[in-house]
């Protein structure tokens, strides 16, 4: 039926959009100050002038502008992103890596955000001129304007040295290594302080949303209608009301997948957490460009996954939608 | 035909002073003292540029300086520390708080020059053009502004210049969105009809007939835009993306990030710093969309 057809125009509009990305890339490493084949042999530590030579044939450097595009996308297809010197290894297999560790950050961040936040925004809506309101109203513009590194390093200050519950570096023991269950815990202590750090830069923003979007579906009709017909109230909130202050905070989640992925860059810096953020900080650190890049790509890819998801969310969670009729 | 066009402005000039009074900004200024946080917000933030401004020169110790022992706590000599060099921290908020704000004002002025640009254009000419505006737009959303900055930084140099220009080419995309709604949204009112009927043409139909309609949303997402520019400084900075010959607070929270267990001083002030300038110009913000946007105002 029509979904298919919908999801079908997304998935060509997303292929057309990363090619684009890669085409992006291209442009990116060939308009960068600095000949690639220098960069490279400094990345291996310097060579004579007819290694030079000999790369500049091996890459297809000596080749046409469009000749080279062609080769690097065709490349790309076959899952070959290039050679880390740094890591010493392929860039795809590094990323393979580091995306999992990632996405526990980034996805509990996220879960914790959208629940957390909603939570607040809902309370602080039954009242909005009372104490826990502007409470709440301060938070989340605290939780704006706080640099996300800076909220991090203030936590494992608390939590590394004031009070030192919590792990605060890595993602698990390396002193004590676990199995099975035990290993699944250490990692989730591990977890606490990044995913809370990032986590409260969203809380911030969805409370703020939640409230707002609660207020006004608490003077809608169809609340009305609601507590008219009897229902009780956790009813009339949690499941009429809800609904309509969840719609906006999936679009915005959803959209800023993005976002919330470069805050991981800053997060995992921050707290050695060994995912693609980490890794940027790497490669940046060594100049190490085949791994930026395809980084940059991986993100888009992520985003772009992020985007299509949450419009598929959108319409599960608005009948208005899903049935077509605008 | 020119002499008749000069003498029709005459009057016009002459009567601005009286006009001033009651001038929408005027009304907006008015509006915003109304405004208890906004004006909280622009206290804060003078205050804040007026010490970046006369700090340095009262205060007197060189940033970049050898000021004392390394890591020293706060003390009477160095009354928020030194730094893992010894450097004084108190001055390196002074004079660093120059480069982030500078760079803030200016990334948030390319973000919003492009963004104005695109949207503009997309939303007053509509069909093939907006299509293709809005399709570049779409393109700069997918890459994560702060990762695509990072890589602009990471292959172009560590420049201040650098560094401004690529926060506002990552950031214009959110600009460009509004502007089009509002230009989707104006383009077809009588006024503008009118205007195109008398005359005028693209060009003074965009910038003199619509725009000025457009700027409340616009003025307010600038104002923003700038908080984020800041933030966006810090955070390549903290990442050692930053000019490392330009002191700032990005780049103080950087350089002594790995000391944070032994010595607190020296990246808890830089941050603080950072936090409460973007809570002033948030403030500031929030302030001037409830002055601009009296409709807004009652909601929470």
């Amino acid at each position: 039926m029509n979904l298919v057809l919908h999801v079908s125009k997304q998935l060509a509009n997303a292929f057309g959009l990363l090619l684009a990305v890669l085409v992006l890339n291209f442009c990116l490493i060939h308009a960068a100050p600095g000949d690639p084949a220098l960069v490279i042999a400094g990345e291996m530590g310097g060579a004579s002038a007819d290694v030079i030579a000999a790369l500049r044939v091996k890459y297809g450097l000596d080749k046409s502008m469009l000749e080279q595009l062609f080769t690097y996308l065709g490349k790309v297809t076959t899952g070959d992103f290039g050679y880390s010197y740094y890591f010493n290894e392929p860039v795809l297999g590094l990323i393979g890596q580091r995306i999992p560790a990632t996405l526990y950050l980034v996805l509990s961040a996220l879960a914790m955000s959208v629940v957390i936040g909603t939570l607040l925004g809902i309370i602080s809506a039954r009242k909005p001129n009372g104490l826990f309101s502007q409470g709440v109203t301060v938070i989340s513009l605290a939780g704006y304007a706080a640099p996300v590194f800076w909220t991090g390093l203030m936590l494992l200050l608390l939590f590394g040295s004031v009070w030192p519950i919590l792990p605060v570096t890595g993602m698990t023991d390396v002193a004590r290594p676990k199995a099975g269950l035990a290993y699944v815990l250490d990692v989730m202590q591990h977890l606490v302080l990044p995913a809370t750090t990032l986590g409260l830069v969203y809380i911030a923003q969805y409370s703020r949303l939640a409230r707002v979007n609660m207020i006004d579906a608490l003077t809608a009709d169809y609340v009305r209608t609601a507590r008219a017909k009897g229902l009780p109230e956790i009813i009339v909130i949690g499941k009429h009301a809800l609904r309509n202050t969840l719609i906006p905070i999936v679009t915005v989640a959803g959209l800023q997948f993005g976002h919330l992925f470069a805050g991981a860059v800053l997060v995992e810096t921050v707290f050695s957490w060994p995912g693609m953020g980490r890794l940027v900080f790497e490669s940046i650190l060594r100049r190490d460009y085949p791994t930026l890049l395809a980084v940059l790509f991986f993100s888009a890819v992520l985003v772009m996954a992020a985007n299509i998801v949450t419009d598929l969310v959108y319409r599960l969670v608005d009948p208005r939608i899903r049935s077509g009729g605008r | 035909m020119t002499t008749i066009k000069s003498t029709a402005v005459k009057p016009d000039t002459t009567m601005l002073p009286a006009r001033a009074a009651t001038s929408p900004i005027a009304a907006a200024l008015r509006q915003f003292a109304r405004s208890p946080a906004g004006v909280a917000g622009a206290v804060v933030l003078i205050l804040i540029i007026l010490a970046t401004l006369l700090g340095p020169h009262l205060y007197g110790v060189d940033p970049l300086d050898i000021a004392g022992a390394p890591l020293t706590p706060p003390d009477a000599d160095a009354w928020l520390g030194t730094d893992y060099l010894g450097r004084d921290i108190l001055s390196g908020l002074l004079q660093g708080g120059r480069a982030t704000l500078a760079v803030g004002g200016v990334a948030a002025l390319i973000t919003i020059v492009i963004g104005v640009t695109m949207g503009s254009l997309a939303g007053f000419f509509g069909g093939p053009i907006d299509t293709a505006l809005v399709k570049v737009t779409e393109f700069f959303q997918i890459l994560p502004p702060l990762l695509f900055a990072m890589v602009l930084v990471t292959l172009f140099g560590q420049s201040l210049v650098v560094v401004t220009l690529a926060i506002g080419v990552v950031s214009w995309p959110s600009a460009a969105r509004l502007t089009r709604a509002e230009f989707l949204r104006l383009r077809n009112l009588d006024f503008v009809k009118a205007s195109r009927a008398a005359g005028g043409g693209n060009g003074h139909l965009i910038l003199r007939v619509v725009l000025p309609n457009a700027l409340p949303p616009i003025i307010v997402s600038a104002t923003l835009a700038i908080g984020v520019a800041i933030l966006f400084e810090g955070g390549l900075s903290f990442l050692g993306l930053g000019d490392p010959n330009t002191m700032s607070w990005g780049l103080m929270l950087g350089q002594n990030r790995n000391y944070v267990l032994d010595a607190w001083w020296t990246v808890t002030f830089p941050g603080a710093a950072i936090f409460i300038a973007v809570l002033a110009i948030s403030l500031i913000g929030d302030g001037i969309n409830d002055a601009i946007n009296p409709r807004l105002r009652k909601r929470g």
